[in-house]
């Protein structure tokens, strides 16, 4: 697995590197830039591997995993570049769910199970044409996307007195790879594309129990590295079109997914 | 439109895209087949017929644990989960076992019987509530630990109130304690040669009544106390302690007669700091304002040490050193019942209570003389004491970083306030509650509900 995703960074930095656009230059291939603005809708369910901080400052696995599922809506402006390049800044509103997670470090441990919550999403997509054969277009791609948790607050029961935990989520997936396109036919593009993926996040939690308080940090890391997106587009007209993409995260013991519809407008 | 030549080719990428979201075809077809079998009219009953009950073996009314066959993908579990209308709490990823919660209008039995014809799903059963029970041969005599109504073989033979107890058996999933964990028992000494704690003893500890380094009992009331806190447990005999797995260092301040002076006391405070105690039990009074007592439990607060203390037994005021708020956990007693009893004193620096009537112990094992079982019943906030020791004993023995102020917060936070109808809140008669140790220790559950 090691193998593929360092073949994969290293075909996605030759892809992006200089060389590569004085190859672009070569072929003379000029570009006017275009602009396309985009609605869409994101889900990807992950299992992760959760971390918490003891006392001394070392990060311990935990002994059970969780899935973390979240769901977004998202606004994006492509632009398609000179050399073959389309970069999308991509924002938007989010939800995350991080299934239970327990907090033993606390003065008092909870188990929280607070289903989905609520946050921002920024990031952006850069994709680079490299080079045709016959009717398939080859091509690296990398996205990045930061979600933010809006800070929730919930209260503490069964004590008797009053008490809260607090809590912001916060992820960071990144991913990054080639893709093949499809160009034989007039207004469908199939393409699917083979990606090294990460994903990283905290959730710390604070507590506060009159004058008792307490801190627990507790980090994420997403299973699985790999990440198969077969999708299509479908241009509706000369300047609307629809893309769907479906994702598959093979990982020890199971498979994860995710899909995407997005409805790109030209100007 | 489409050109012949690529048509191949064109078939194949439909099909992978196909695959990513279609092989959970056949699994719809077989949960249609399902379908009509979800209600069927009758259903072997689980747990003879006693579900949920107090008598039978409780199990979550809403859950149901299963177990798919290895050869099932995780897509067709999902779809499997989906079609039943449950909802996925759980797993446990080593032997794929699955929590699932059912539908409002699905029972458990209903749901088994259903799952029990799936042939991808190995097995499936009740979530049954499973509680840490000991062995001892006594421990149905400790309704402090487990209240299940049961009779107290006493004069009287009285019968207290199902779960009128401090839910020790909960709290033992969670931890059993630290063996490096050390209560400092200051009393009349202990009983080396008793069965039930011989192995749980740190060390002979120290007599300040004799002067010498042998802390043995020659009352009784030292190896009563030390028992509650920590007697050996799930030996196949006797009692079970509080802190399961913690240790006893026996401070001898208590003559014969169960007296002693401040200065041994506060002696023997210090004596507990300098050998590395992490909680200090004393189950000892005095009617006076004693400025020694005071600063030796302050010196054992200030060096990380839990001090925990008998309210006194005379319907009188707080007791020295259980007075000093600020530095010790004052101990009330309640009864099988969660009542508070008549003889507990009050007063506003009383923190919580534990049960304290007819509280099954150790005896020394002379004290009966030959033949007789060296165990038997007490009353008094001394046998309430012990239990909230024990309790601080196992927060410290799981959460170390935590300091002596801390651990008293959650022993006081996490009290059931057993009297709120006549006093809500903190009050001078068992402070902030009965103690409860599952609330203290195990993880309290945070739902969509509880969101400010």
């Amino acid at each position: 697995m090691k193998t593929v995703c360092m073949i994969l960074v290293l075909f996605v930095f030759l892809a992006f590197s200089p060389f590569s656009f004085a190859q672009s230059e070569e072929e003379g291939f000029v570009q006017s830039m275009t602009i396309k603005t985009g609605i869409g809708f994101d889900y990807f369910t992950q299992r992760v591997d959760v971390f918490s901080k003891d006392t001394e400052g070392v990060w311990e696995e935990e002994d059970d995993d969780s899935p973390l599922k979240s769901a977004f809506l998202t606004l994006s402006v492509e632009f398609g570049l000179q050399g073959g390049f389309t970069f999308t800044p991509i924002i938007g509103y989010s939800v995350s769910d991080y299934d239970i997670l327990v907090y033993r470090k606390l003065p008092f441990s909870v188990e929280l199970d607070v289903g989905r919550i609520k946050g921002y999403l920024v990031g952006g997509e850069l994709k680079k044409r490299l080079f045709s054969v016959r009717d398939f277009e080859i091509g690296a791609s990398g996205q990045i996307m930061y979600y933010a948790g809006v800070k929730q607050q919930w209260s503490v029961p069964g004590l008797n007195v009053e008490g809260t935990v607090e809590g912001k989520p916060r992820w960071l997936r990144g991913t990054i790879g080639p893709y093949v396109v499809y160009t034989g036919y007039d207004y469908i593009y199939p393409y699917l594309g083979i990606s090294y993926t990460t994903l990283w996040g905290k959730f710390d939690l604070d507590q506060k129990i009159l004058d008792l308080t307490g801190e627990e940090e507790k980090k994420i890391s997403g299973k699985g590295n790999l990440v198969l997106s077969p999708g299509v587009i479908f241009e509706l007209t000369e300047a609307l079109s629809v893309k769907g993409e479906a994702s598959i995260f093979p990982r020890e013991g199971g498979i994860d997914f995710g899909i995407v519809v997005r409805v790109l407008y030209s100007f | 439109m489409l050109k012949k030549k690529n048509a191949g080719l064109l078939l194949m990428i439909i099909l992978i895209l196909i695959t990513a979201v279609s092989f959970q075809y056949p699994r719809r077809e077989w949960n249609k087949e399902f379908a009509h079998r979800l209600f069927p009219k009758e259903f072997p009953p689980l747990n003879d017929g006693l579900l949920n009950s107090s008598k039978g073996v409780r199990y979550a009314p809403d859950q149901v644990l299963l177990k798919f066959k290895p050869s099932v993908s995780s897509q067709s579990v999902r779809t499997a989960l989906a079609a039943y209308k449950t909802e996925k709490m759980k797993r446990i990823p080593k032997i794929n076992v699955y929590q699932v919660r059912l539908p409002e209008d699905v029972t458990v039995e209903e749901m088994i019987y259903v799952m029990s014809q799936n042939p991808d799903i190995e097995y499936a059963e009740p979530n049954y509530k499973a509680s840490i029970t000991t062995n001892d041969t006594y421990f149905r005599h400790q309704y402090a630990l487990r209240n299940t109504g049961q009779e107290i073989p006493v004069p009287g033979s009285p019968r207290g109130s199902e779960r009128a107890d401090i839910k020790a058996t909960p709290a033992w999933g969670e931890t059993k304690g630290d063996p490096d964990v050390l209560i400092a028992v200051i009393d009349t000494g202990i009983d080396f040669e008793h069965p039930d704690i011989q192995d749980k003893i740190f060390s002979t500890g120290r007599d300040f009544v004799n002067d010498d380094d042998d802390a043995t009992d020659d009352e009784g009331h030292g190896t009563f106390v030390a028992g509650i806190a920590a007697a050996s447990t799930n030996n196949n005999e006797g009692i079970a302690g509080v802190a399961w797995n913690c240790k006893i260092l026996p401070i001898k301040t208590m003559d014969e007669d169960g007296y002693g002076w401040d200065y041994d006391i506060a002696a023997g405070i210090q004596w507990a700091v300098e050998k590395g105690a992490h909680v200090v039990n004393l189950s000892l009074g005095v009617a006076a304002y004693s400025q020694v007592l005071e600063d030796a439990v302050r010196y054992a607060f200030e060096n990380g040490i839990v001090v925990v203390a008998s309210a006194g037994n005379d319907d009188d005021f707080v007791y020295s050193p259980a007075a000093y708020d600020d530095y010790c956990l004052a101990v009330a007693a309640t009864d099988y019942n969660d009542e508070r009893i008549y003889w507990s004193n009050p007063g506003p620096e009383v923190d919580v209570a534990a049960p304290g009537v007819d509280v099954i112990s150790l005896v020394p094992t002379w004290y009966f003389g030959p033949g007789s079982i060296p165990y038997g019943f007490g009353d008094g906030t001394s046998a309430s004491a012990p239990h909230v020791a024990g309790l601080a004993a196992l927060i410290k023995s799981i959460k170390p970083w935590l300091t002596p102020g801390e651990i008293m917060n959650i022993i006081r936070y996490s009290a059931d306030d057993v009297n709120s109808a006549d006093y809500p809140g903190n009050d001078d008669f068992i402070g902030y509650g009965r103690i409860n140790m599952e609330k203290a220790l195990v993880p309290i559950k945070i739902t969509t509900s509880d969101r400010r």
